[in-house]
């Protein structure tokens, strides 16, 4: 966890650049702890709310950029918090974390007004990564043509990628998983929010099917290259970055 | 058995109701046929008498009393056929003619209406008395003519008639009750039967079966469909017995070794090397979360099976067109199945809607594809089928791997088996058929295993529209 904070860490200082502030309405005093702490060591300002009533004042009443909340919670439920502050046109993004994990149960939190969903028990650099995400939505903005990362140039209506000038042949998945990491370029992105963007799946296959086409799309891109760009991120997911 | 426990039953109460009101009803159709024959029989006696005074009154006026006394005397022997009664008597009820030795005792000379009364006649050594039924009439020199019938005939046929009627009743009564215990009878017994099944089966032995006589009554049918209902429960029970012992097994494996390496590490601080380095953390401490990974990923997989069982369809019947569901899979397979050796070919040449769960399906191909995946040899192909059949959507899994025994077949689907030699074993958390399975099962199909000489086809058919 140490090397995959590190790593984060350094993204998340040099793409954000200000203090994130987060709020963490979790009723488990020992997980709500744990994750402060860890999310503190990332160099978030954290603050916890320890019940439904005293988050939904927090979140309506603070500014936070990012709120985090547990979907079962004494006197109002994550979903409700959520409902609530949607309700009240506040469209600060919140993460919904829960130990009910069914597909339906995430459909719910995501119709509820969550913008993500992760199922308890979850790796630190999973939350990590999907606060990232979330964080940085609309930095780059969604109506765009052309990304470049270093050398490596994707054309989004061509649907073509090019690299030192040579074009690359890629298939048309493998064209959607680049497109999905360089738009959150220089963040860990996870095997699971992968298959949730680029194959509509919403559990984990049991197999780590997804590091055979990282391995194919690394190939493609990096091979015969001096500086890789597709970086895998140990225990937490990949990272497309210009750099170590 | 006491009276109040019989009537208590249901079928004894109906019985008894209906043995009552056919008994009334058989009484009053009887007993209205038997006052009906009988005023009958009244007014035909009357009527004959009523004629018979008028034509002896004629004659009376064409030819005087000597007339009349010669007509009397050559009906006098008809008495003992026809029962017919005369007498004519001068105005002191001296007898002149007829069939009667003198004016009766008691008798008053009433006119105008039937009178009554008995006549003592020798018969065969022994006096008899016949009941008669007659009138009297007037003349008009003022002698008395009487006319009657014996009515002792008529009174025997309808004495006899009312103890038909009595023992039809009687009889008919008897039928219905005796018919309807019977019936009262047999439907508590087999209502006490099915009571005493039930018992059994409530104490735990799910093994009873209700009996089904070949009758193919209402009880027949009851039985069998509460069979049927035995048979699911007894099934899920099963399963879910099976299933119990293997997650305590399954999970005791996992938890074990998590406990080990924790406890390893735990010495190790504990034993004062504070330059652990992060390779050493991670030794110890990455095996463990992949451990737990296990752990967890086993109890979901068991969460959803259990959803996908107890759920209908209710919630969340999207559109899926499952060619490209499997499209997308084996997409999303491919790679690492040819990496592994496998050839993989999709056979699916027109969109196939269905109405369904999209992940649950998605989690159904993604378990069959990593079982090919970890059961087929490299150098093996596997070809997924979607085909659109009348009125279903025919979807296949082949390959050319080790299969499945036929004898393993039934076996393999159900949670925590593995089948095949050790080494395969050992690979699987077991579920994955099973899941399988139950998301067929909760979009109407019926997942089967078969032989694709050599390997396995796994095979189910997705009506369009379930539930």
């Amino acid at each position: 966890m140490l090397s995959i904070r590190k790593s984060l860490d350094s993204t998340a200082r040099a793409n954000v650049g200000t203090v994130m502030h987060l709020l963490l309405i979790e009723d488990d005093a020992e997980a709500a702890r744990f994750l402060a702490k860890g999310l503190r060591e990332s160099g978030y300002v954290v603050d916890i709310a320890s019940d439904g009533r005293e988050g939904l004042f927090r979140a309506t009443e603070g500014s936070y950029d990012l709120i985090i909340a547990d979907r079962q919670l004494p006197h109002f439920d994550g979903l409700s918090i959520v409902a609530m502050l949607r309700r009240n046109g506040r469209h600060i993004p919140v993460l919904i974390l829960s130990a009910l994990g069914s597909v339906d149960d995430r459909i719910e939190g995501l119709r509820a007004g969550g913008d993500d969903y992760l199922t308890k028990p979850f790796a630190f650099g999973e939350l990590l990564a999907r606060i990232e995400a979330l964080l940085r939505r609309g930095n780059v903005p969604e109506v765009t043509t052309r990304i470049r990362i270093a050398d490596l140039e994707l054309d989004l209506l061509g649907r073509k990628v090019i690299r030192a000038g040579k074009p690359i042949d890629v298939t048309s998945k493998e064209f959607q998983l680049l497109e999905f990491l360089a738009r959150r370029a220089g963040q860990v992105v996870t095997r699971t929010m992968l298959l949730e963007a680029v194959w509509d799946l919403h559990f984990d296959p049991q197999t780590n099917v997804i590091d055979v086409h990282i391995s194919r799309l690394r190939a493609a891109i990096d091979r015969g290259f001096e500086r890789p760009l597709l970086h895998t991120v140990r225990g937490a997911g990949y990272v497309l970055r210009d750099g170590g | 058995m006491g009276v109040d426990r019989i009537l208590r039953m249901s079928s004894a109460r109906l019985a008894l109701f209906y043995g009552a009101l056919v008994t009334v009803l058989t009484s009053i159709l009887l007993v209205s046929v038997y006052l009906v024959t009988r005023s009958a029989l009244e007014r035909e006696i009357n009527a004959v008498v009523r004629a018979e005074v008028e034509d002896l009154a004629d004659e009376l006026r064409l030819g005087g009393v000597e007339r009349v006394a010669a007509t009397l005397r050559l009906r006098t022997d008809s008495w003992g056929r026809t029962g017919a009664v005369f007498l004519l008597a001068d105005e002191h009820f001296r007898r002149i003619a007829g069939n009667l030795s003198e004016w009766p005792q008691n008798v008053a000379p009433v006119t105008s209406t039937m009178i009554e009364f008995e006549i003592r006649a020798r018969e065969r050594e022994t006096e008899v008395l016949h009941p008669v039924e007659a009138r009297i009439e007037r003349l008009e020199n003022g002698y008395w003519l009487l006319v009657g019938a014996d009515t002792s005939e008529r009174n025997t046929v309808l004495r006899r008639f009312f103890l038909a009627t009595l023992w039809g009743v009687g009889l008919t009564a008897l039928c219905i009750w005796l018919l309807g215990a019977t019936y009262a009878r047999r439907t508590a017994r087999r209502v006490r039967e099915y009571a005493t099944t039930c018992e059994t089966i409530m104490q735990g032995d799910l093994t009873q079966r209700l009996r089904v006589d070949r009758s193919h009554d209402e009880f027949d049918a009851l039985a069998s469909a509460v069979n049927a209902m035995l048979a699911a429960l007894e099934r899920q029970t099963t399963t879910l017995r099976a299933a119990f012992d293997s997650i305590a097994h399954d999970l005791r494996t996992p938890l074990y070794r998590l406990r080990v390496r924790l406890e390893e590490a735990q010495l190790r601080h504990t034993a004062g090397t504070q330059s652990q380095t992060a390779a050493e953390t991670e030794e110890l401490v990455g095996p463990a979360l992949e451990e737990l990974d296990r752990v967890q990923r086993t109890l979901a997989t068991l969460l959803e099976i259990a959803r996908a069982e107890a759920q209908g369809l209710t919630t969340h019947g999207d559109r899926v067109d499952l060619a490209a569901l499997a499209g997308n899979m084996v997409e999303l397979y491919g790679p690492g199945m040819r990496a592994a050796g496998l050839e993989v070919t999709l056979d699916a040449p027109e969109p196939a809607p269905l109405t369904g769960n999209r992940q649950l399906l998605a989690q159904l191909i993604t378990n069959l594809l990593e079982n090919a995946l970890k059961y087929v040899p490299a150098g093996g192909h596997v070809r997924v089928g979607v085909h659109n059949t009348p009125g279903a959507i025919s979807f296949s899994v082949r390959d050319n791997g080790p299969g499945v025994a036929p004898g393993d077949r039934d076996a393999a689907l159900r949670p925590f088996v593995r089948v095949g030699d050790a080494a395969t074993r050992a690979t699987g958390s077991g579920l994955g058929l099973s899941l399988a399975a139950a998301v067929a099962r909760l979009h109407g199909a019926q997942l089967t295993l078969g032989d694709n000489a050599p390997g396995l086809i796994v095979h189910c058919d997705f009506p369009r529209n379930p539930g």
